[in-house]
């Protein structure tokens, strides 16, 4: 018989990420307005075509109304009580690491996060992102020999104008939703990548995000663009100190995938859950979604969510070019009182057009862990298919598992399929494995991995390794 | 929207009941559901216009049963004709509910009611007068089949309630049909009582005819060790919804549900389904089946609820749907919420059309297209059409629905 006081002791675990860096910051006043929005933009020194789109966004924003469809219960959100703008303070332009502040570079390291030149051997290229700016990105020479462009948006803003004036805002339009709306009038800043025709970046790509300060949001914004025969493979992971107080981080991913391209996006998210009694926690509201565009494209979202208080997020694909493929494979655990309303859209537009959905979701404690998405296909959506799969485990009896999957066919030539299932951590297998000597944290952990094993399989080598720890970390606790 | 004009100045009704004054009540400061709700948003707000565009018809005329009485042991039953039966025999008593237990359970009732999610109910509670309110209380074993009628007649909106209480340990066999005939309205609300030991077979056949519309709700209460098995076929309405909400009161109970829309031209018809399980032990096998041709619509919502207490449930609910035109659509949402961590609970879902592969299988041996996709449906419709009872053997839904096709 399994002790429910032994599963719910070693699902806790506390949070390693926790720290502030003490360094100084620029900020700015708190709250909302217009000015504050020509304030980023002006901070930012960017183009009239990018101050006219936050500006157009603000306005949008203002006559727009929280959602609140999502089986999500938290306080409501002072959005003048908090800081628009933050950066740690630095030289003005920085040409190599080694001008970064030596605390940043700590705090990186602390995070086991790259950016130092010897231990630049992992082949993965980083773009760091400290509360509102992008404070490094390595390997960018390696980069542009291929004529890869892997910088922050900022820079990008200023050097590549012309493709951000193409792009941004194609997929995800300012007007899309209400956290979308608000990011595009104060994004601060994130990632920008371009691969050219014909090119399969030599390295992973990857962005990490630190939320530092407690009282100013995180609005980062990243745009992939994949032209065609291209190829990337993009790793993003995030953390946050702990605080009492909620911190707001709405983000937007805005993925393009021309013919023949692959673009694939893994995603560790990590940021602080709050503590047992639920005070502080990231509210992590986030617009993820590809357009698939050309023929044979391919978008492939996976993640692994394990922190924030609340999870709203929903990567997504428009499946428009013919013969066009989505993935999403996600790992959602939940532990506490963490609310997570996490799933995917898959929207076939072209024909022969396809999707896969693997969700798993585990909710331990009192936490709440929903899977909703929509697989839609379209008139024109001739032979398309779909399949999904969404499991969730239950740790205790008070947690929850919600699955909302909508479906939509408008075309009879195409195939959707969905299950779902729900279950427990069986007793059976715990026996089996602990009468083989294995000790009953280890088994669960074993199970939890086994339970996980589709999605993990999908995550590239490096994260596969991080997440499969962060999971037996969040379920080491003080058993044995 | 006539009637809506009418419940908002409160004059719907003459002679109002005391349940039609609590309802009307209720409906008065928000008469129609919110569009944007869960259990509405997919609803085409022109066919329900069209529904409350009738004026109410508390009359009853006429009309033909589209089947032959199998045998004289057989119980027939139109509501709004002869409601006043009492049938007490050796076996088995079916007596008529007294008013003040009819009020008393219904008040109740109201008492949990949501505005959206239980719209159809207040909506028919408001309309339904004295006579087109069917009671009754059943005991006893060997009860013959059981068959309710209800109709709508053209040019009108008809509501009608059906409450019935099944007493320990009976079993009934319950074929309840629906009939509406060209541009009509029919409301029936349906409220199932099973107590323990209890089990009911229930069959809900609606059919309608060119522009009828129908509001169908069945709400069933479920005591320990009650089986309640429903097989369901809703076709030719222009609108149709048909909500099933079903409650294991303290769990140890089974429900089995298998039911069918099938739309055509353009027609739309859901339904919504959800069960709650509020104690240990319960079982769901639940399967709902769609088809939709030319410029129809499909919609299927099904949730099932497992709260804390409801350890060991074992749910699983199936959504299949076959879609036939370029024009038609399907809509399915099958739902779990849980929070009881020692349970067995599934779902699915299914979009596609006729199998080309077993199709090409049955030409390659001569047997022709047209055949062979009546072949592949009639198999389709057989599962659900076999598990309603009463009719199956005199009622030849399924050459019905084929040769329709």
């Amino acid at each position: 018989m399994v002790n429910e006081n032994l599963v719910k002791d070693v699902v806790k675990e506390p949070y390693k990420y926790g720290f502030v860096t003490d360094i100084e910051t620029e900020k700015i006043a708190k709250g909302l307005n217009e000015d504050i929005v020509r304030l980023i933009s002006q901070k930012k020194e960017e183009p009239k075509f990018l101050l006219d789109f936050r500006i157009k966004a603000f306005k949008k924003w203002q006559k727009m109304k929280e959602p609140d469809w999502a089986t999500l219960g938290y306080k409501e959100i002072d959005y003048q009580d908090i800081i628009y703008y933050s950066a740690p303070k630095q030289k003005e332009k920085i040409s190599s690491l080694d001008e970064v502040d030596p605390k940043l570079l700590e705090t990186f390291d602390k995070l086991g996060i790259p950016l130092t030149e010897q231990k630049k051997l992992t082949n993965v290229a980083v773009d760091a992102v400290f509360d509102s700016v992008s404070i490094a990105t390595t390997f960018r020479e390696e980069l542009a020999e291929h004529g890869v462009i892997f910088c922050s948006i900022s820079e990008a803003v200023k050097n590549h104008a012309d493709l951000i004036e193409k792009y941004l805002g194609t997929v995800v339009p300012a007007s899309d939703n209400y956290f979308a709306a608000l990011n595009s009038a104060v994004f601060s800043d994130g990632s920008f990548v371009y691969i050219p025709k014909g090119v399969n970046c030599p390295m992973d790509l990857s962005s990490y995000f630190r939320i530092n300060s407690g009282d100013s949001g995180q609005f980062e914004r990243t745009l992939i663009i994949a032209e065609e025969s291209s190829s990337v493979s993009y790793l993003e992971g995030c953390t946050a100190p702990m605080f009492d107080t909620n911190t707001l981080h709405a983000a937007v991913v805005e993925l393009i995938a021309l013919d023949d391209a692959s673009i694939k996006y893994s995603t560790v998210q990590n940021w602080y859950a709050g503590d047992e009694e639920g005070i502080g926690g990231i509210f992590n509201f986030v617009t993820k979604r590809g357009k698939c565009l050309g023929k044979r494209s391919k978008i492939s979202w996976s993640q692994v969510e394990t922190g924030s208080a609340i999870t709203w997020k929903y990567p997504s694909c428009l499946l428009l070019g013919e013969e066009s493929v989505g993935e999403f494979y996600s790992v959602a655990l939940t532990n506490n009182l963490q609310q997570a309303d996490t799933g995917t859209k898959m929207i076939h537009i072209g024909p022969k057009t396809k999707s896969t959905i693997v969700s798993k979701g585990i909710s331990a404690g009192k936490s709440k862990n929903s899977y909703r998405g929509l697989v839609k296909m379209g008139r024109k959506a001739t032979g398309s298919r779909n399949y999904s799969q969404c499991d969730s485990m239950l740790i205790g009896d008070q947690a929850s598992a919600n699955t909302f999957p909508y479906i939509k066919s408008q075309q009879p030539n195409s195939e959707i399929e969905h299950e779902a299932s729900t279950c427990r951590i069986s007793e059976d297998q715990l026996f089996y494995l602990q009468s083989r000597g294995i000790e009953f944290e280890e088994a669960v952990s074993m199970m939890v991995s086994g339970f996980c094993r589709d999605v993990f399989n999908q995550l590239p080598m490096e994260f596969a390794a991080e997440a499969d720890k962060l999971l037996a970390l969040k379920l080491e606790g003080s058993v044995g | 929207m006539e009637i809506i004009e009418k419940i908002k100045i409160n004059k719907s009704i003459d002679n109002q009941t005391e349940i039609q004054k609590i309802c009307l009540d209720k409906l008065q400061s928000s008469p129609l559901p919110n569009p944007r709700s869960e259990q509405w948003r997919l609803s085409n707000k022109s066919k329900l216009t069209n529904f409350l565009d009738y004026s109410v018809n508390e009359n009853n005329s006429k009309f033909d049963i589209p089947y032959p009485k199998n045998s004289q042991s057989t119980i027939r039953l139109i509501i709004g004709e002869n409601c006043q039966s009492k049938l007490i025999e050796k076996n088995y008593s079916i007596q008529q509910l007294s008013e003040d237990e009819l009020k008393k359970y219904i008040k109740e009732q109201i008492s949990f009611f949501n505005q959206n999610e239980n719209w159809s109910d207040l909506l028919n509670l408001s309309l339904s007068c004295k006579n087109n309110i069917l009671g009754f209380k059943i005991n006893g074993s060997k009860i013959p089949p059981i068959e309710i009628f209800s109709h709508a007649s053209s040019n009108s909106l008809s509501a009608k309630t059906l409450i019935i209480f099944l007493e320990k340990n009976c079993n009934v066999e319950l074929l309840q049909v629906n009939l509406g005939e060209d541009n009509s309205s029919l409301s029936q609300s349906t409220f199932f009582c099973l107590e323990e030991n209890s089990s009911l077979n229930h069959g809900v056949v609606s059919y309608g005819l060119n522009k009828s519309n129908l509001l169908n709700s069945l709400n069933v209460i479920q005591q320990k060790n009650s089986e309640y098995n429903l097989g369901s076929l809703h076709f030719k309405f222009n609108y149709a919804r048909f909500e099933i909400r079903i409650k294991q009161s303290e769990g140890n109970a089974k429900t089995n549900i298998k039911g069918m829309q099938i739309t055509k031209k353009d027609e739309q018809i859901s339904t919504y389904t959800k069960i709650d399980f509020d104690g240990p032990n319960g079982f769901l096998d639940q399967i709902n089946k769609s088809l939709a041709d030319d410029k129809s619509h499909a919609i299927f919502e099904g949730s099932i609820i497992v709260p804390k207490i409801a350890q060991k449930t074992d749910a699983s609910q199936l959504s299949r749907n076959l879609l036939l035109s370029n024009l038609a659509q399907i809509d399915t949402k099958p739902q779990l919420e849980i929070i009881a961590d020692d349970v067995k609970c599934k779902h699915g879902a299914t979009i596609s059309q006729l199998n080309e592969e077993e199709l090409f299988y049955m030409r390659t041996r001569g047997i022709t297209l047209t055949e062979a996709s009546k072949l592949q449906l009639s198999s389709y419709f057989q599962e659900i059409i076999s598990f309603i009872p009463v009719s199956k053997d005199r009622w030849d839904l399924l050459d019905k629905l084929l040769n329709e096709n």
